[in-house]
């Protein structure tokens, strides 16, 4: 009964329009009142505002920032759990991470060879292999890629340059490397930069680049990727691991979606203290491309997308919850 | 793919997505597009040439990278490894086929254009030099994610010689004819890999012996239904006639 329900409390009404408004009536109110808004100026923007009408915005998460901010949220986000990456990682995926990493390394087969030296003709000049790894503060595939270059292929040469965008991130990573046989030697270097600028990097002088769980927080992929494309030499791999946002079971991608919505944050929250930072984790991954559309972006670049004629210009990872996408940088 | 699919994408993207169309049958009026792009066949063609050296291997496949001027890392185009080298061999010779061998004049039968035809992929094998690794390779296309890829390789050869044989089979037998040539072929590949005859004389007979095995036995399986046939026929007619109504 209406009257057992106890009456929320009556709303002041500042202006006198009714509850219910016939659509005619409001269309024809809307057509008689244009004319008049037109006359008036525009409002002006208040001016502690600093993101002007027309500035262009993407996203972050499920919301809506404007792009030059981008960054900078992102680069919050990973220096609070720069210390517990690990940790996120291994709850997140239960571990599998680990194996999606080095599947991804070894798949890639970094390193050179060495092969008997021709008899007649002259040896070949030395080279070694230039990696760069972007977005791998705490070296996670960096010292992977050189743990297989040195010991899978025997070659003790190749280098890996780190790019993190976030300070804290490479820092964990300077620490990391402490503890392994690299340190002492010059394989290993850092540097901080924002992806979508490389200007620090010569063109044309990188034989692989690597970014893996990183190019989603990237506020413009595309131009990450024409650096990338920039800094590779002629042959050269770019090699991208990251979340997709829908697996190909609909069943299972439901589940994976109560899995990352509901208990991720949680977990950051019990875990890092930081429920805001891995709600943003999993939202990032929403809105990340699918791997068809992904393709076709790596393609558009420039690059010659492996496995292209067979329809799957990518790899999927555990059904399709991580992908691989590579693309060599043709002659 | 699925239109639904294509509609829910970007219109800005949504060329890049659909595939050109695939062509499945032998067409004389629109050429086959290239079956491999610049790049791949620059460096399979190199890596080809140092198989009788290495055999089908990664490292071949890595040379072949550094000879047609690319890095070491581009291998990466060839997500399956030593099998694509295995594949661009099978791909080429046959499509190489066409161009080996004519029959100018109509005089030859099916048949014995049929047998021709594969003593002259037998003899590509030999001529690239790959006869004394093609037991690797058989390895390699034994292997279960290969298998699909392999077996459609081994129909396409089969398709292509029937048809370069003037095969103009429209029933069932454009199937059994296909299925009984892959089998007599795989059989006569694997025996030129232990042969040591010289210009592979023994394969020639092993050859001849694969096919006279399908023209009897197929002529008695043949006649074999061709008699059950008859059999039913007149048990289904005397039944009638005793008043069963069938």
């Amino acid at each position: 009964m209406a009257s057992a329900v106890p009456r929320a409390a009556k709303r002041l009404r500042l202006t006198n329009t009714p509850g219910y408004v016939c659509t005619d009536c409001r269309r024809a109110f809307a057509a008689s009142t244009q004319p008049r808004l037109q006359q008036q100026p525009p409002p002006q923007p208040p001016p502690s505002q600093h993101v002007g009408q027309t500035a262009k915005t993407t996203h972050f998460g499920f919301e809506t920032v404007a792009e030059e901010l981008k960054a900078s949220k992102v680069r919050t986000v990973f220096s609070s759990v720069a210390s517990s990456y690990d940790t996120m990682n291994d709850l997140m995926s239960l571990g599998i991470h680990r194996l999606w990493k080095d599947h991804f390394v070894r798949s890639l087969n970094p390193g050179i060879r060495p092969t008997p030296p021709p008899p007649r003709p002259p040896p070949p000049p030395p080279q070694s292999q230039r990696i760069l790894d972007i977005a791998g503060g705490t070296g996670d595939i960096a010292f992977r890629l050189l743990d297989h270059a040195t010991t899978t292929n025997r070659d003790p040469h190749t280098s890996v340059l780190i790019s993190d965008i976030n300070p804290q991130m490479l820092a964990e990573g300077r620490k990391r490397c402490l503890s392994t046989p690299y340190h002492a030697t010059n394989r290993v270097s850092f540097l901080e930069a924002n992806a979508e600028d490389l200007s620090a990097i010569e063109s044309s002088s990188i034989d692989l680049y690597t970014v893996a769980f990183g190019i989603r927080n990237f506020t413009h992929k595309a131009t990450a990727l024409r650096e990338a494309y920039r800094v590779l030499k002629p042959g050269g791999v770019f090699a991208c691991l990251e979340f997709t946002p829908n697996l190909a079971n609909p069943v299972l991608n439901a589940l994976y979606k109560r899995w990352s919505f509901g208990a991720i944050p949680l977990i950051g929250q019990l875990v890092a203290g930081d429920r805001e930072s891995y709600q943003y984790l999993v939202e990032s991954i929403e809105k990340f491309p699918s791997q068809r559309e992904f393709a076709a972006m790596v393609r558009e670049t420039g690059f010659l997308v492996p496995g292209d004629a067979e329809g799957g210009g990518w790899e999927d990872l555990s059904m399709g919850i991580a992908a691989v996408h590579k693309g060599v940088k043709p002659v | 793919m699925a239109l639904r699919n294509v509609l829910r994408t970007p219109a800005s993207i949504r060329p890049l997505l659909l595939q050109p169309p695939r062509v499945l049958y032998h067409s004389y009026e629109h050429d086959i597009p290239p079956p491999y792009r610049d790049a791949e066949s620059a460096i399979l063609s190199s890596a080809i040439a140092h198989v009788p050296a290495l055999g089908f291997t990664q490292e071949t496949l890595t040379l072949g990278a550094k000879d047609a001027g690319y890095l070491d890392i581009s291998t990466n185009l060839f997500p399956k490894g030593a099998f694509e080298l295995v594949k661009y061999h099978l791909v080429t010779q046959r499509l190489a086929l066409k161009d080996r061998i004519q029959f100018p004049g109509e005089q030859t039968g099916v048949g014995r254009k049929v047998r021709s035809l594969v003593l002259e992929r037998l003899r590509a094998n030999a001529d690239a030099d790959v006869v004394r690794r093609w037991q690797e390779a058989l390895a390699l296309m034994s292997l279960a994610e290969n298998i699909p890829a392999s077996l459609r390789e081994l129909s396409a050869l089969s398709d292509e010689i029937w048809f370069l044989a003037g095969d103009v089979s429209v029933d069932t037998s454009w199937y059994t004819k296909r299925a009984s040539l892959s089998g007599i072929y795989a059989a006569t590949e694997v025996y030129q890999t232990t042969d040591q005859s010289t210009d592979f004389r023994d394969t020639e007979l092993f050859l001849d012996r694969r096919l006279e095995d399908l023209r009897v036995v197929g002529g008695a399986v043949g006649n074999t239904l061709q008699w059950v046939g008859f059999q039913g026929g007149a048990l289904v007619n005397l039944m009638r006639s005793k008043g069963v109504r069938i």
